[in-house]
């Protein structure tokens, strides 16, 4: 179990770079969704893997169900022509934009490289010590993640629904219909 | 291939965030900036999962076994309100504009 794991791991990890970038470079945002849905649904098994059966289950509800069916919603709904996805960038641009991600995955990659504690942390597939508490072993499964995040979270939790409603009274308030047509440059 | 290093999986979040970068910083499509963000957010839920697991081997445990998660959940429900009213905001753009272009719109460049 433990090598299948681990391969597995690795064709998730390879087929979720290859949809992120083509996440980035396709220019009909209709096929970048739907490679980002490939993205949500590999990293829903990264979870699995990793012990995180709950957060797999939402990842695939609320990332791959509903935020990318909003996003799908506001892409058919704006219905754009080919010539209106056309962009403009210059190539310099790109080129420092590719830099510039270059150089802070470097910097990155030399921070967890360099890092003592990460180098030697074990597999993370290796199964848990015999001895491991049923805390240990049952983290991340829904009654004791519940348990945390309702008892010793509950402000975190509450907090979170006001951020949620402050969210939904400004996408109501943007998108309501004002009477008088304000500035802009229509090129209609 | 039976051993499955915390820095492959950090390399692994830390790649996908620098092509999320690399996609706010090139791309001019409102959407597609809009979901280069969701995938820098992702990237990070997986890192921060990928640091519990290791955490729940190590012992004593620096955090509670669940911890983590609750974080990942908290960064959910950000990024759910990050993508309702950034949509919201495009589709009030895109009301006035007529584009989803962002090199179009240039009320603020000085």
């Amino acid at each position: 179990m433990e090598s299948l794991d681990t391969i597995v791991f690795h064709v998730t990890m390879a087929i979720s770079v290859v949809a992120a970038l083509l996440v980035v470079t396709r220019r009909n945002p209709v096929y970048s969704a739907v490679f980002m849905i490939v993205f949500f649904t590999m990293t829903a098994i990264d979870f699995l893997i990793l012990r995180a059966p709950f957060l797999a289950v939402i990842q695939v509800l609320v990332y791959a169900g509903a935020i990318m069916v909003l996003y799908l919603f506001v892409i058919m709904l704006l219905n754009l022509k080919p010539e209106e996805l056309r962009e403009t960038v210059p190539l310099r641009r790109k080129l420092l934009a590719f830099l510039a991600s270059a150089g802070l995955f470097l910097l990155l990659a030399g921070a967890i490289r360099s890092s003592p504690k990460v180098m030697s942390a074990p597999s993370l597939t290796a199964p848990l010590p015999v001895a491991a508490p049923e805390s240990v072993t049952a983290a991340g499964e829904v009654a004791p993640l519940a348990d945390e995040l309702f008892n010793e979270h509950a402000l975190v939790f509450e907090l979170t629904s006001v951020l949620i409603l402050i969210a939904i009274i400004g996408a109501i308030y943007l998108t309501k219909k004002r009477g008088t047509v304000r500035h802009g440059t229509s090129r209609t | 291939m039976e051993h499955l290093g915390l820095d492959v999986v950090l390399l692994f979040a830390t790649g996908v965030f620098c092509i999320g970068v690399y996609g706010v910083l090139s791309r001019q499509n409102l959407i597609v900036i809009l979901m280069c963000v969701e995938l820098m957010l992702n990237s990070v839920n997986i890192a921060i999962v990928a640091l519990g697991r290791a955490a729940l081997a190590a012992d004593p445990p620096p955090v509670s076994p669940n911890m983590p998660q609750i974080f990942v959940i908290m960064v959910l429900a950000v990024a759910a309100a990050e993508a309702g009213v950034g949509l919201a905001i495009l589709l009030a753009v895109f009301r006035s504009w007529r584009t989803t272009n962002a090199g179009d719109i240039h009320l603020l460049k000085g």
